[in-house]
């Protein structure tokens, strides 16, 4: 019937507003990300406060838009100390293969999704500065403290080291 | 009270209920639009909102008033006048109450349609003094637009008008007083003979104030914002105000001529004279929402097909309905008359 398709739309239209609106109000209400969701990369520490990062730079050589810098001092013992880890933030695509390609989990993904600035200089992030690299041997350490954690129970250690398995 | 007192006073208040009508209407809006989208519509400026349309109305106040350097001056000055004033003057005769009205016309309806079809005067006005090629395009479209609808509208009023044998609106909503068959109240909307009638004067309605489906004059995707491209400040805002104000009067002659006015069916007279300026109101929203509810739905129509609809089938359809009308309430009784 001539028409017909017009009641139809209303119908719709309709149908829609007594739907409620689907809208999250944003700066009152705030969506919970995926647990996957990329957003800033941040550095992870050891639970004792020391970051992670052993200082490789497999980070920097596989970043594709060539934002990540970090400045290594290595000493006389093959010891490494972190002078600066700088992040572009403003150019970062998100895409997350430093993460995926860091050995130690030493950055991850973060959750900080509000990354406007009204300063240039806030596009441009210093994750660390002027810190002890960690060595392997504390990598080890940490590995087997976390293996033996599960007997202890905590189901959160027993995910990570399952989910870290799987990457592996 | 003197008679000059008393007319300046009954323009005073039409003015007020223009411009109370144009901010809720525009706040009602948004919002209606916005959750016919799955939005919120505006939601900061106090609760719901509300004071959205305040604030946009002081913001235009506040605005610098731009005149382009190419316009006409005298004409880009005065159109935002000749659209607004036959705007006002449409309010003049609705009936909001059996005495509550600014003037008690005998040709009510045909004043008001009179009152709206300068409209789009002002905006061919509008759209040849701002200099401007999206401007005309949107003045000469509102002209051929309107003024196509400008005819089917007054024809599909006419068998109303036949039918209660005046054109004084306070008669046509007393002659849809009581009911039918106990209890279908008599609105011509439920009359099978004029609900034909109703679809087509909805049609031109809705084309005639230049609501979304048919707003070719604006069209936005197209025309910038047609004949108000180049207004800014409170000239746009009397444009503006003028489109909402004439959706209001249309809305008020819809509900006068189909949905019986201020009366309340299934109630005693003196409860139903007692409410009749809510009713009227009340029932004049309504039909705003279902204007709103049509504008947040379809999709903009092409020029020359909306003008083929109106002048190609419009236009025969309701010369059609007058003739049935004519048929009905004249040959059929003068028949009934030499049979029986």
């Amino acid at each position: 019937m001539w028409g017909a398709g017009l009641l139809n739309g209303l119908r719709i239209s309709m149908r829609n507003m007594l739907r409620g609106p689907i809208t999250v109000k944003y700066p009152h209400e705030k969506v919970e990300l995926p647990e996957r969701a990329r957003w800033a990369v941040e550095p992870t520490y050891f639970d004792d406060g020391t970051p992670r990062c052993t200082g490789c730079l497999t980070c920097v050589r596989v970043c594709p838009d060539h934002i990540l810098s970090v400045d290594v001092e290595t000493r006389e013992d093959k010891s490494k100390r972190i002078v600066r880890f700088d992040y572009e933030i403003g150019a970062c695509m998100m895409c997350g293969l430093c993460v995926e390609a860091c050995p130690f989990d030493a950055i991850v993904m973060g959750h900080d999704y509000e990354l406007a600035v009204t300063d240039p200089a806030g596009l441009r992030r210093t994750l660390l500065a002027d810190v002890e690299a960690a060595s392997a041997s504390k990598h080890r350490e940490a590995k087997a403290a976390a293996q033996a954690a599960p007997e202890r129970g905590g189901t959160d250690a027993q995910d990570g080291e399952e989910g870290k398995r799987a990457d592996g | 009270m003197s008679p000059l007192l008393a007319s300046v006073l009954k323009v005073a208040a039409c003015l007020g209920l223009m411009l109370a009508n144009g901010v809720v209407m525009i706040w009602m809006l948004r919002k209606v639009l916005g959750h016919l989208h799955l939005r919120y519509g505006p939601l900061e400026a106090g609760p719901s909102g509300v004071f959205q349309t305040t604030m946009d109305v002081l913001k235009l106040l506040t605005k610098e008033d731009v005149t382009p350097n190419a316009a006409d001056r005298a004409l880009y000055f005065l159109a935002p006048l000749a659209v607004f004033v036959p705007s006002l003057a449409a309010y003049a005769a609705l009936p909001f109450a059996p005495e509550l009205r600014a003037v008690r016309l005998d040709t009510g309806l045909l004043y008001t349609f009179a009152a709206l079809s300068l409209v789009p005067l002002g905006i061919l006005m509008a759209g040849w003094a701002s200099a401007n090629k999206w401007s005309l395009i949107g003045g000469m479209r509102a002209a051929a637009q309107q003024i196509a609808y400008e005819v089917p509208l007054l024809l599909s009023v006419l068998p109303v008008v036949m039918l209660v044998g005046s054109a004084d609106l306070g008669r046509i909503v007393e002659a849809q007083s009581g009911v039918w068959a106990g209890f279908v109240p008599r609105w011509f909307i439920f009359d099978p003979l004029l609900l034909p009638t109703f679809v087509v004067f909805a049609v031109a309605a809705l084309i005639e104030t230049n609501q979304t489906p048919f707003d070719m004059s604006e069209a936005e995707s197209e025309l910038v914002a047609g004949f108000a491209t180049e207004y800014s400040a409170m000239k746009f805002g009397l444009l503006f105000l003028s489109e909402f104000s004439n959706q209001f009067v249309v809305s008020a002659l819809a509900v006068t001529l189909f949905f019986g006015g201020w009366l309340l069916p299934w109630v005693p007279e003196s409860v139903s004279v007692a409410l009749a300026p809510v009713t009227f109101v009340l029932k004049t929203y309504v039909g705003i929402f279902v204007l709103m509810w049509i504008r947040g739905t379809f999709p903009r129509v092409r020029i020359d097909s909306l003008l083929a609809f109106g002048w190609k089938r419009l236009i025969p359809v309701s010369l059609a309905l007058v003739v049935i009308m004519g048929v009905v309430i004249k040959a059929l009784p003068a028949v009934a008359r030499v049979v029986g």
